[in-house]
């Protein structure tokens, strides 16, 4: 894979000094350009996975390039949309792609001939076309790491797709592009080398395809100078991608495995992921969309009218079961003797247990005169007994008025048993 | 008396207090007048004043509603207060030290006869309830008197049939309803209900007797006794299976019996089939019950959920005949609970990859409807993403994301499978290594009464081991050191297996010194007999040289164990010695300059049939020439050739070489060298 990368690398380098030749002398010839693209379009726009490069350009800006991003910036008449493939299937239909994005997408390219003239201005200055190639690179920002480093898993970032960037105008950037490339001359640009490494990196043999790379690169650093004038960010600034929604470039698995060099075989994103989601405070799951069977708001019907049933007491009792009642300290166990009944309550309560008793009024149980009138005698031997009675019974605080109530009845019902007895002594007077 | 007075003065401050306030709110409402303010009530009167100080005069008197406290409120206060105490064994062991378990099988032992001495006392309190009547208690406590176990209604009434279900008696009460509707009685149809759930929970069968003991244990042992546990499961589970939904059983023949069953009755019916495992007869009643233009209500609904995936084979119908069920609820208007969440949860573990798609929308749907997910329902997410077993495949952020919600939460037990979230959450953390969730898992068992949902003592065991597993394998020694010092053995008792995890902890961080201190805890712990967990600790002791301190150490430790050896149990032999254990002890030994000690060693190659190495016996001779023992070095030369070892040739011209022999023991060497020489 990596050669045909390499060689793709060679060909856009060598189309692009050879485009910037052409170009000085014809402008515009049309068929010209869209010959120079055709190696170019290893670009976006495809659906398939891209051939040359095998990086697929994901949306996620760390991973892959942002290759996407950098179109944006040329200027608006380009319109580029990276078509992301998530699917790791790159690797088998990689010849396929090439083939496709070679031959269908220069077809797809319209170009625009037009060169502006500020464009030929900036043209004119100093750039070579390893600069260009330097930035394209550059912009693939493709760890490098053996060990990698752990990311977040990702979502779809919308905020940061290319249509959205603010457009940097071709002016700008070619200065920028100016200022940044000046004395890579004879040695290889370290910025250069890490971009080939990092092209490398996606690679199954990586450090072979590595040093092939440079030792290529370097091939072609004897080439005079005066072949090298030529600019990527021109030719890219003619290009027109036609855009090409697809829903599922927004989709990313929540959780992509990769492969890992340290031997550990296949890691997955942890560590700072949770660190970092927090900050982002991103989808949750349980945040989905619902099944939208109920009504949100409707009404609990009636509750079941009769107490709780024989699997109400048994659900209780199964829950009971299943967790730890045991108590841990002392208070936990008195807690549980509290709620037995067994252990007199807190805050302490004198009248605890005499709930009943607390309704009745104090006078039911101090006055109990008016138990005396109607089946006593008014006075006399019994009436001066019974007084004597309601006066015990009325310091006894042992009783409950009813049972204070029962008493008086009993002696009721034993002074009738004994009226007769009584009549005769003359001690029942009413 | 007192009483009664101190009911009148409070009557009398009541009284007062309304006037007050009564007198209060008249003059608030006059001044709200002025300041344009209207408070209707007394509560919010406190929050006016506040903002308009200039009108509030400051004779203003605000008198607190009166708070009652929850009987358990000042205790709960007070428990909040105790933290473990990673040194004290579990409190219901605390009150005889005698009885402090020092390993996990005295553990189950002393719990278990605490739980069967309580069990006992209450059997004879309700097998006796004559000689249990007094009653000292005032007020009056009814858990400590005896149980009624005896109808006391003898007639043939409605009455006495409620008696019997209230008492749980399936078969009288079964009995007494056909000799009602013989005499010609009708029972109304909420008794006949009562009946069907008594008979449709029970299978038809008698609940164990309450007053056999062994059953009775089985019953109502507490769980926390694991082997009385298993035995009690194995039992139950015997049980249901003897106890499955019969054909025309006592329910079905109630049931057909009424002519006009309700709601209720159909509940009963359904849910008793669902729980027997007649599940294509309870859909079956469910569609009597719909053309009979009835609607079901929630329990019916619940229980046909977890039935669905026994009636359907795919993935896909089992989920179609739950969400059916879920939109015929909605159109009955049959308000679900968090038990029908469950349900429909604990159904999709076994709907495969549909679970996996499906399991989060459900969520959702439940939590729109403003129903709190419990333990259980997290459970059920966890095993629906995490099959034990299977290769776990980028799914460790379900469990994160789990933990993100639960986090810091305090949940109470509303599930009986809320238990099972803490072993779960900790075998998903063992599996994928997390360590870091593993933490937040055992945080969130600090909050509030989390504790009580990590279940029975069996499941304590089994999250602690995981956990401390986990430790073993991710942490570093002196952070897992610390949770050992925490967790050991106040709240957990390792395993042997969990303790060469720890020893292979030890031997990856280099910490091998600890040893000693360790092999007390194993000593501790009864895993002293552990034939492979003892060899490999003096593999580790033996392997490397290591200072002279720890060299002493190693070396008493070594000596420890050859007790262990020495000393069987009763006369019976726990540990038997290898060849490499013995020169692995040999070598501790040797290399703490113990010569003696060795020595004695060396003898019980010859006692227990074993060969040693000849490396060891280099090493031996090496130590001898270092104390200068001429003797002792003929004397391993003579071992050695006793064992007819191939090195002895070897050994007897290094003896030869490097001592000084008397003419003697020069022949016997030559004598030895000769006979090893005829032997090869």
């Amino acid at each position: 894979m990596y050669r045909r990368l390499l060689i793709n690398i060679n060909q856009v380098r060598n189309r692009l000094i050879h485009t910037h030749n052409t170009r000085l002398t014809l402008p515009s010839t049309k068929c010209k350009e869209r010959e120079s693209f055709a190696p170019v379009t290893w670009a976006p726009c495809t659906a398939r996975p891209l051939g040359t490069s095998s990086i697929s350009f994901s949306e996620n800006k760390e991973s892959s390039t942002s290759l996407s991003e950098d179109k944006g910036k040329t200027p608006e008449e380009t319109e580029v949309n990276a078509e992301v493939n998530t699917d790791g299937q790159r690797n088998t239909e990689m010849n396929e792609g090439t083939e496709i994005s070679n031959a269908t997408l220069t077809s797809q390219l319209e170009t625009e001939p037009v060169v502006k003239p500020e464009d030929r201005k900036q043209v004119e200055t100093t750039k070579s076309g390893k600069e260009s190639l330097l930035e394209l690179l550059g912009a693939m920002k493709v760890e490098v790491t053996t060990v990698r480093k752990i990311r977040p898993s990702k979502t779809p970032r919308m905020s940061e797709r290319p249509d959205q960037e603010p457009m940097e105008s071709t002016h700008s950037m070619f200065q920028r592009a100016a200022a940044e490339g000046s004395q890579q001359h004879g040695t290889l640009n370290p910025a250069l080398v890490a971009a080939v490494s990092a092209a490398a990196s996606t690679l199954p043999n990586r450090h072979q395809a590595e040093s092939e790379l440079l030792k290529q690169l370097r091939k072609h650093e004897a080439i005079p100078d005066t072949q090298r004038r030529a600019d990527i960010g021109h030719i890219i600034s003619d290009m027109k991608v036609g855009k090409r929604p697809n829903g599922r470039s927004n989709v990313r698995p929540t959780s992509q495995i990769r492969f890992d060099d340290d031997g550990k075989g296949y890691t997955q994103d942890r560590g700072i992921t949770s660190e970092l989601d927090g900050v982002r405070r991103r989808k949750s799951p349980f945040t989905s969309k619902r099944l939208n069977l109920f009504a949100a708001a409707a009404e609990q019907d009636a509750l079941s009218d009769l107490g709780p049933t024989l699997w109400d007491i048994d659900l209780v009792n199964q829950i009971v079961q299943a967790t730890n009642q045991m108590p841990r300290n002392g208070f936990e166990e008195m807690i549980q003797w509290t709620k037995e009944g067994r252990l007199w309550q807190y805050p302490i309560n004198n009248e605890a247990g005499l709930e009943e008793e607390a309704s009745v009024p104090f006078h039911e149980h101090v006055f109990l005169e008016k138990h005396l009138d109607e089946s006593f005698p008014q006075q006399g031997p019994v009436r001066h007994f019974m007084e004597l009675v309601i006066t015990g019974l009325a310091k006894n605080h042992h009783l409950t008025v009813q049972q204070k109530k029962e008493h008086i009845d009993w002696f009721r019902d034993y002074f009738r048993q004994k009226e007769d007895v009584l009549k005769e002594a003359e001690a029942y007077l009413n | 008396m007192a009483s009664s007075c101190s009911q009148a003065l409070r009557h009398h401050v009541c009284k007062s207090s309304r006037l007050l306030r009564v007198h209060l709110q008249k003059s608030w409402t006059n001044r709200s007048f002025e300041g344009a303010v209207c408070v209707s009530s007394s509560f919010a009167l406190n929050s006016a004043a506040d903002q308009q100080p200039a009108v509030s005069s400051p004779e203003e008197i605000v008198i607190p509603k009166k708070k009652t406290w929850s009987k358990e409120a000042v205790l709960q206060a007070l428990a909040s207060t105790v933290k473990r105490d990673p040194t004290a064994s579990d409190y219901r062991f605390q009150d005889d030290p005698y009885l402090t378990p020092k390993t996990s099988s005295e553990f189950k032992l002393f719990s278990l006869s605490q739980e069967s001495g309580r069990n006992a006392a209450k059997y004879f309190i309700n097998t006796y309830p004559k000689y249990f009547q007094k009653d000292y208690a005032q007020p009056h406590i009814p858990c400590l008197m005896p149980d009624t176990l005896e109808a006391q209604i003898e007639e043939v009434s409605e009455a006495a049939l409620i008696e019997r279900i209230g008492m749980r008696k399936v078969k009288a009460a079964v009995d007494l309803y056909d000799q009602l509707l013989q005499a010609g009685t009708s029972v109304s149809l909420d008794v006949t209900n009562q009946l069907l759930d008594l008979i449709c929970f029970y299978g038809d069968h008698d609940p164990a007797q309450e007053n056999v003991p062994e059953q009775r244990n089985e019953e109502t042992e507490d769980v926390q006794d694991e082997p009385q546990a298993k035995k009690g499961r194995a039992a139950k589970a015997s049980d249901l299976l003897k106890a499955t939904w019969k054909e025309k059983n006592n329910a079905e023949r109630i049931f057909a019996l009424l002519s006009e069953p309700n709601k209720h009755s159909y509940s009963a019916l359904i849910r008793g089939m669902v729980k027997y495992g007649a599940y294509s007869k309870a859909f079956s009643t469910y569609t009597d019950l719909l053309n009979s233009r009835l609607k079901a209500d929630m329990h019916m609904f619940n229980a046909l959920i977890t039935a669905a995936p026994e009636v359907k084979e795919k993935y896909n119908e089992k989920w179609e005949l739950i969400v059916d069920l879920l939109k015929q609820m909605a159109e009955q208007k049959v308000r679900p609970n968090l038990l029908t969440l469950n349900a429909v949860l604990k159904a999709l573990r076994r709907c495969g990859t549909v679970g996996k798609s499906q399991a989060f929308p459900v969520i959702s749907e439940m939590k729109a409807l403003s129903i709190d997910l419990s333990l259980a329902s997290y459970t059920h997410l966890l095993a629906i993403f995490y099959k034990p077993g299977a290769p776990i495949q980028g799914q460790t952020d379900i469990l994160q994301e789990v933990m993100n919600e639960v986090s810091g939460k305090s949940f109470t037990p509303q599930d009986p499978d809320d238990a099972q979230f803490f072993i779960t959450a900790m075998r998903i953390c063992l599996d994928t290594k997390d360590m870091e969730q593993a933490y937040r898992v055992h945080e969130l068992l600090g909050v509030g009464e989390n504790w009580r949902l990590l279940g029975n003592d069996f499941q304590q065991n089994i999250y602690y081991a995981r956990f401390f597993s986990l430790l073993c394998m991710m942490e570093n020694i002196d952070v897992m050191l610390k949770w050992y010092r925490d967790l050991v053995p106040s709240v957990y008792y390792p395993s042997s297996n969990v303790m060469r995890d720890l020893l292979q902890a030890l031997d990856t961080d280099n910490r091998l010194d600890l040893i000693p201190q360790i092999w007390k805890d194993i000593k501790q712990l009864g895993h002293a007999n552990r034939q492979n967990l003892v060899e490999e600790l003096l593999t580790l002791m033996a392997r490397e040289k290591h200072n002279q301190e720890v060299q002493e150490s190693f070396a008493e430790c070594a000596l420890d164990i050859k007790k262990i050896y020495d000393t069987g149990d009763r006369g019976k032999v726990l540990l038997n010695w290898t060849a490499g254990s013995l020169s692995d002890l040999i070598s501790v030994l040797l290399a703490a300059h113990r010569r003696q000690d060795a020595w004695d060693m060396l003898k019980l190659f010859k006692t227990h049939n074993r060969v040693p190495s000849e490396e060891l016996l280099n090493k031996f001779l090496m130590c001898v020439k270092e104390g200068g023992e001429v003797n002792q070095a003929v004397e391993l030369v003579q071992i050695s050739a006793g064992f007819c070892l191939p090195g002895t040739p070897k050994l007897i011209q290094r003896v030869q070489q490097e001592f000084e022999l008397t003419e003697q023991q020069r022949k016997m060497l030559s004598d030895l060298e000769i006979q090893s020489f005829n032997s090869e």
